[in-house]
């Protein structure tokens, strides 16, 4: 089938009219379809709002139930001066302290720089860092109790929470010559300041 | 069929008449002349309905010719060559496939035709063509005389009509094959019935002569007429062995083909014309410059479905859009009010909280924490206090060394905690006052074992006093260690799983 020039005037409208219907279902389609987009965004953006919400809301009553729970007890970590910077000033003034109360006949201790501690067995610690002050501590006693009496009075006279690890003690026969005369026992107690610290701080 | 147009050429005439539903709405006789011309081409001034023309002319010649089967190109061009050999003057002809021969080289039974004469329709194709009017085809009665003998039993019929505007139209059938036509005029001085009679012969005798009636085989003819013509053609024709007659009465025809129109003689034009308009042959002798309007018109008849489809498609998936997006708009404004009211109640769950210093989820997670690692870090007394009190009851075991440690890695006794460090103590003394009595030492030692394991340490011995079994070595121990011999103990202990849980159960 051939066209030519003068087969338009019979086709000029039917043409115009596809044209047209083209023009306007490809408007109708554009407009359709962003008009569904925007719908389809602003059903998920209200879909992500209320879960969010949801979520938030949830938090709340957790947050409700757990300050009702645990809000006394984290005070009292405070107050303790668990939470928060090293207090190193603090354990050095409680440290001296104890040093008067002669529970022991002589120590010595060491404090090395605060390092991040991972327990062992791993504890979720949320959005708090555990901070650990290894502190070394070396006792000259004259029986084994006044190491119990040490770790007994240590709690109650430095803020903070001394986290010991472990101690070896000796009995020496001999004296020797930089020892308080009397002494029997040694011994050497490994341990850390624990300190935690929100991360968002 | 809605609107169209029927036109039917004769020598010298040409009937038109406009289709509206199956009705005659309008119709004119055009004579062949100037002012039958002119008036045909004003009649075609409101035109524009799909147009068939059907020719009722002597000048139609028919050959039949037994063609190599051949396909595609090579057929069209051996089709092509026939014509240009037999209708070198005429764009009307036509090539019709009869039948394939069974045998031989089962060659092709083909039936060439053309109307020779086309000066007699050139100048009202031409007032068509000028006018665009959408030509469907041009047609010939002979052409579309086949469905009117289609179930007729006959191998040999001779179909007899009579056209008003063109005469006598004997066309005659082998095996419901179009074979030839012939087309005598009738005059005014001769009734239908008396050129009936008269042309019978002749055109049995031509057929005889033509071979394309067999010898002494019966010619059936089959006369459509009116039923008034009817019973003096029955006085005229009496049946000989030549020939058996047999009619169609055309007003019952006209019925059984629905066709509404009142017959009041013999002209079987309208039958004709009913035919054309319901179902017009395939093939036709129009070529495509004849129909170029149609194609026009059906072009145009497509562009203008395709808009409205288009339209009518846009409108249903827009609407199905516009539904399913206000349903989206709906239940976001459903999730949103969600939303906010649970925010609300965020607000005021939230403005009850104490200015505190941290999250709550901080302060669970500190306090959980140090819980946890209060239970890695026994006290020093609770540490001692077992191992002492059992060792007071063993005063013959003097303890030298005393250390403890917390340990993850030990092994988990059963009813322990895993989730908490063993205590491993490791203990290194003497074994005092047991003289040369050996087996009293060991004995003791196993004693102050089993003391330990009992309550609920992992006991290991490190260093026996005394190693008494065959792979050990003895040397004479009195004059080395003057009465005290050596040991070292391992002991390991967890917390039971009753005891962890208690400690990390919250304050009440």
């Amino acid at each position: 089938m051939n066209f030519t020039k003068n087969d338009f005037p019979i086709l000029r409208w039917s043409i115009v009219a596809i044209c047209a219907s083209i023009l306007f279902s490809s408007s109708v389609v554009y407009f359709a379809n962003t008009y569904t987009v925007a719908t389809q965004q602003d059903l998920r953006k209200a879909s992500q709002m209320r879960n969010n919400s949801s979520n938030s809301l949830n938090t709340a009553h957790q947050d409700r139930d757990n300050m009702s729970i645990y809000a006394d007890e984290y005070g009292s970590l405070i107050n303790r001066k668990i939470v928060g910077e090293d207090m190193r000033l603090d354990w050095i003034e409680g440290m001296e302290n104890l040093r008067q109360k002669n529970l022991v006949t002589n120590f010595r201790y060491n404090i090395s720089p605060q390092k991040r501690y991972v327990p062992n067995p791993p504890v979720d610690s949320g959005n708090l860092v555990i901070n650990y002050s290894e502190m070394k501590l070396q006792f000259d006693l004259l029986h084994e109790e006044q190491l119990l009496d040490f770790f007994t009075a240590l709690p109650k006279n430095i803020p903070g929470w001394y986290q010991l690890e472990g101690c070896t003690l000796n009995r020496s026969a001999s004296t020797g010559p930089n020892e308080l005369p009397g002494t029997h026992l040694k011994a050497v107690c490994t341990g850390g300041w624990i300190t935690l610290k929100s991360r968002s701080s | 069929m809605k609107h169209s147009l029927l036109l039917f050429l004769s020598a010298n005439h040409l009937h038109a008449q406009r289709m509206a539903d199956g009705l005659i709405a309008e119709q004119h006789e055009f004579p062949d002349s100037d002012q039958g011309r002119h008036e045909f081409k004003t009649f075609l001034q409101s035109t524009k309905c799909p147009t068939y023309l059907l020719t009722d002319l002597i000048e139609e010649d028919f050959r039949h010719e037994l063609v190599p089967h051949l396909v595609g190109g090579n057929r069209a061009a051996l089709i092509k060559r026939k014509f240009e050999q037999y209708y070198r003057g005429t764009p009307f002809h036509l090539a019709t496939h009869l039948q394939r021969q069974k045998t031989g080289r089962r060659d092709d039974d083909i039936l060439f035709s053309a109307l020779t004469n086309p000066s007699l329709i050139s100048p009202w194709l031409d007032i068509i063509l000028a006018k665009k009017i959408p030509l469907v085809g041009i047609y010939s009665v002979p052409q579309i005389s086949a469905p009117l003998v289609k179930k007729h039993p006959s191998k040999h019929l001779l179909l007899v009509t009579w056209e008003k505007y063109s005469g006598l139209r004997q066309t005659y059938f082998s095996d419901h094959h179009l074979q030839i036509s012939r087309l005598t005029p009738v005059h005014e001085d001769l009734t239908f019935d008396d050129a009936v009679e008269h042309e019978l012969a002749r055109t049995f005798q031509y057929l005889k002569n033509l071979s394309l009636l067999p010898a002494g085989q019966t010619l059936d003819v089959l006369i459509l007429c009116h039923n008034h013509d009817r019973s003096k053609l029955e006085v005229k024709l009496p049946e000989t062995a030549d020939m058996r007659y047999d009619f169609t009465d055309i007003v019952e025809l006209g019925k059984a083909l629905k066709l509404k129109y009142n017959f009041v003689d013999s002209d079987a034009s309208q039958i004709f014309l009913h035919h054309l308009a319901t179902r017009p042959p395939k093939n036709n002798y129009a070529n495509s410059t004849h129909t170029h309007y149609l194609d026009l018109s059906r072009l145009k008849n497509f562009l203008n479905l395709a808009s409205g489809i288009i339209l009518i498609f846009t409108a249903l998936w827009g609407a199905d859009s516009l539904i399913n997006s206000r349903g989206n708009a709906t239940v976001a404004a459903e999730l949103e009010a969600q939303a906010k009211q649970a925010l609300d109640e965020v607000q005021r769950v939230t403005s009850a909280f104490p200015n505190t210093y941290a999250p709550a989820t901080d302060m669970k997670a500190g306090v959980t924490v140090m819980r946890k690692l209060i239970t890695y870090s026994p006290t020093p007394h609770d540490v001692l206090s077992p191992i002492s009190m059992t060792l007071e009851r063993y005063p013959q075991m003097q303890l030298d060394e005393l250390s403890w440690q917390m340990n993850a890695t030990e092994p988990v006794a059963k009813n322990t905690s895993k989730d908490v460090p063993a205590l491993v103590a490791t203990f290194k003394g003497r074994m005092v006052d047991f003289g040369n009595n050996y087996r009293a030492m060991l004995d003791y030692l196993t004693y102050f074992e089993q003391d330990l394991m009992k309550q609920g340490y992992e006991v290991k011995v490190l260093a026996k006093p005394f190693d008494a079994s065959p792979s050990g070595s003895i040397t004479d121990q009195k004059a080395a260690s003057l009465n005290e011999l050596s040991f070292a103990i391992r002991v390991s202990r967890r917390p039971s799983i009753l005891n962890v849980s208690d400690n990390n159960r919250p304050p009440t």
